[in-house]
């Protein structure tokens, strides 16, 4: 708990410290922390691999974008609605997804994720086909609060969200609901034998991991003031899952590290070079065959020898 | 337009396409079933296939030599892959590495693809002898088009058979059974699984030549044939060959007929009937549940 409150502490004094520039990125990078983060819910705890999380992301992203654009809501109303209806989709999506395990899992949610991208070009006139949707404003309220329309204040808000998530989510994980999770992980059989109906668990997992996700998006809508089927694309399911391992799965910062990681790497590569996608493409497969553990395990374990030494 | 010829034009069309998919569709089930490897890079090594193809046609000027070169080149890439990364992740206590590693390899071949060949898409013709048409009661149908057919049959009855009457095929279906017992018994697996995954790759780019004169050689032709696959795969059934002959036919169909009448939601077609098979049998066609 102490480190937490220094890392908030640090948090809250970023924006003082670095150029307004820096802060966009830094935006950003905390937004995919946060969906990266609720994907971890799903791999890191139940080995439930998705790979069709931008839904979570996309379905936020336009609900929020919607919402705002055309109900002209308060922003934090309107973000609040977002991840509602991101839970109330993922909840029949998770009842059907979770009949499957492994590579059909995977398949599913991805084939969840494609049929919302071939929705927006469907329903051209509602989601701006391949356009999207641009002008997407931050109302003020409720109670008139609109500190969060500059910079600064959504920074707050993003950092906001993000903390209170992680606390949330390590609550869940902590809880014995948790210690159910850890069990579907390690051994289904035997926890389904204990007499736990780990499928109601999963689903529960799914549609949780899809709110905070959907939460993420909608923060992108209002932070980038646009959303783009991009969002839904399967590269984006496929980025944050890199973004999960690389980090560290199952360690809820470890995910956060690892999309702050490949934000800021984004960010500095692709103003020196093209081969951006390359290095990041190397650099993942390094991490699969070297460092399966993540950046998060690899540091625990130093610590660990460094305590071990001492 | 009689309905009878439109119907059949579009039927064969569907089956030149299901050609297609099942060269890349077999390899992907072989791989997992042989090596429990979820090769997410088939759809880029489906690409490089074409890339290679179109670089042998333009040295030799045959299409033929392409369709020779291509498969035995990206074979071997495929077996140098398994020997000198893949193989480190087996027996991996937690599951997903396959799929990460080979998601590294996908993104990783495809930008050396485009700073090889540039971005530009790149014409492979058919051969002369293939380039007219048939008249189908009265419809006209690209020569072509039967050609991947009739590859397509011979090709799945070359594989059947391979699996079923040789020594080779013999030691695939008992590694893919019992790895440990086969290996009890003298065999050389790791081989079979270098074998088996240069097979897998050299039937994809084999489908890769033989979709670039359709198609072109382009950049996003990986991506979209790899999503393909995978669920002709798991309608099929995980590791089922006869399932990935019955889910290529399957999903070519709804893709044509899906993009004569819904063309925006041909995509969503593909995947209703692979919600439908798996609400029904979520282990596949014809695959065992998990």
């Amino acid at each position: 708990m102490i480190r937490f409150g220094i890392v908030a502490i640090v948090g809250a004094l970023v924006p003082f410290a670095v150029p307004q520039y820096a802060l966009t990125v830094i935006v950003a990078a905390l937004i995919f922390g946060l969906f990266a983060m609720s994907l971890d819910l799903m791999v890191g705890y139940c080995r439930l691999f998705s790979f069709g999380h931008a839904a979570a992301y996309g379905l936020g992203a336009y609900s929020a974008g919607l919402i705002l654009i055309h109900w002209k809501l308060p922003l934090l109303i309107g973000i609040a609605l977002a991840v509602g209806i991101t839970v109330l989709v993922a909840i029949p999506i998770a009842w059907i997804c979770t009949r499957s395990t492994g590579v059909s899992f995977a398949m599913l949610t991805l084939a969840f994720a494609q049929l919302g991208y071939a929705m927006l070009f469907r329903f051209r006139d509602f989601t701006g086909g391949s356009d999207g949707i641009a002008g997407i404003p931050r109302p003020p309220g409720p109670f008139g609060m609109d500190w969060f329309q500059a910079r600064n204040g959504y920074y707050f808000l993003v950092l906001g969200c993000l903390l209170g998530s992680y606390l949330l989510c390590r609550a869940i994980v902590r809880s014995p609901f948790g210690a159910v999770l850890a069990g579907i992980r390690e051994n289904e059989a035997k926890t389904v034998a204990l007499g736990y109906n780990t499928r109601a668990y999963k689903i529960t997992t799914v549609v949780l991991s899809y709110g905070f996700g959907g939460l993420a998006g909608a923060l992108y809508a209002g932070f980038a003031g646009y959303a783009s089927p991009e969002l839904f694309f399967w590269l984006t399911s496929g980025h944050v899952l890199v973004m999960v391992v690389v980090g560290g799965a199952g360690t809820l910062v470890g995910p956060i590290l690892g999309a702050v990681f490949f934000v800021f790497l984004e960010h500095q590569l692709s103003q020196v070079t093209d081969l951006w996608p390359l290095a990041f493409g190397a650099i993942f497969m390094a991490f699969v065959l070297l460092a399966p553990q993540g950046i998060w395990g690899f540091l625990a374990r130093v610590r660990k020898d460094s305590n071990a030494a001492a | 337009m009689d309905f009878v010829s439109f119907a059949l034009t579009q039927c064969l069309s569907a089956l030149s396409q299901a050609a297609i998919l099942f060269f890349v569709a077999c390899g992907l089930t072989l791989i997992f079933g042989i090596m429990r490897v979820v090769n997410f890079a088939h759809g880029v090594i489906f690409m490089l296939g074409a890339y290679v193809g179109y670089t042998a046609a333009r040295i030799s000027g045959s299409f033929i030599a392409a369709l020779i070169v291509a498969p035995i080149v990206v074979g071997i890439a495929g077996i140098a892959f398994e020997r000198l990364l893949l193989r480190h992740i087996y027996g991996r206590r937690e599951g997903g590495s396959d799929l990460l590693l080979t998601f590294g390899l996908a993104v990783v071949l495809s930008e050396l693809i485009r700073l090889a060949w540039g971005a530009q898409p790149l014409s492979l013709p058919a051969p002369e002898p293939l380039l007219g048409a048939l008249f189908i009661l009265g419809q006209p149908f690209p020569v072509y088009r039967v050609f991947l057919i009739a590859l397509g049959v011979v090709a799945g009855i070359g594989v059947w058979q391979f699996l079923e009457r040789t020594r080779a095929g013999l030691l695939i279906r008992a590694v893919s059974q019992n790895p440990e017992m086969v290996h009890a018994l003298g065999v050389d697996v790791g081989l079979v699984r270098s074998g088996v995954f240069g097979l897998g790759c050299a039937m994809a780019a084999l489908g890769g030549v033989l979709a670039a004169p359709l198609l072109t050689a382009f950049l996003g032709m990986g991506t979209n044939i790899v999503i393909d696959a995978f669920v002709i795969v798991i309608i099929g059934g995980m590791g089922s060959f006869l399932g990935s002959v019955i889910g290529s036919v399957l999903v070519a169909f709804v893709q044509v007929i899906g993009t004569y009448y819904f063309a925006e939601l041909a995509l969503a077609f593909m995947y209703l009937l692979m919600l439908a098979v798996l609400i029904v049998r979520p282990g596949g066609l014809l695959g065992k549940e998990e």
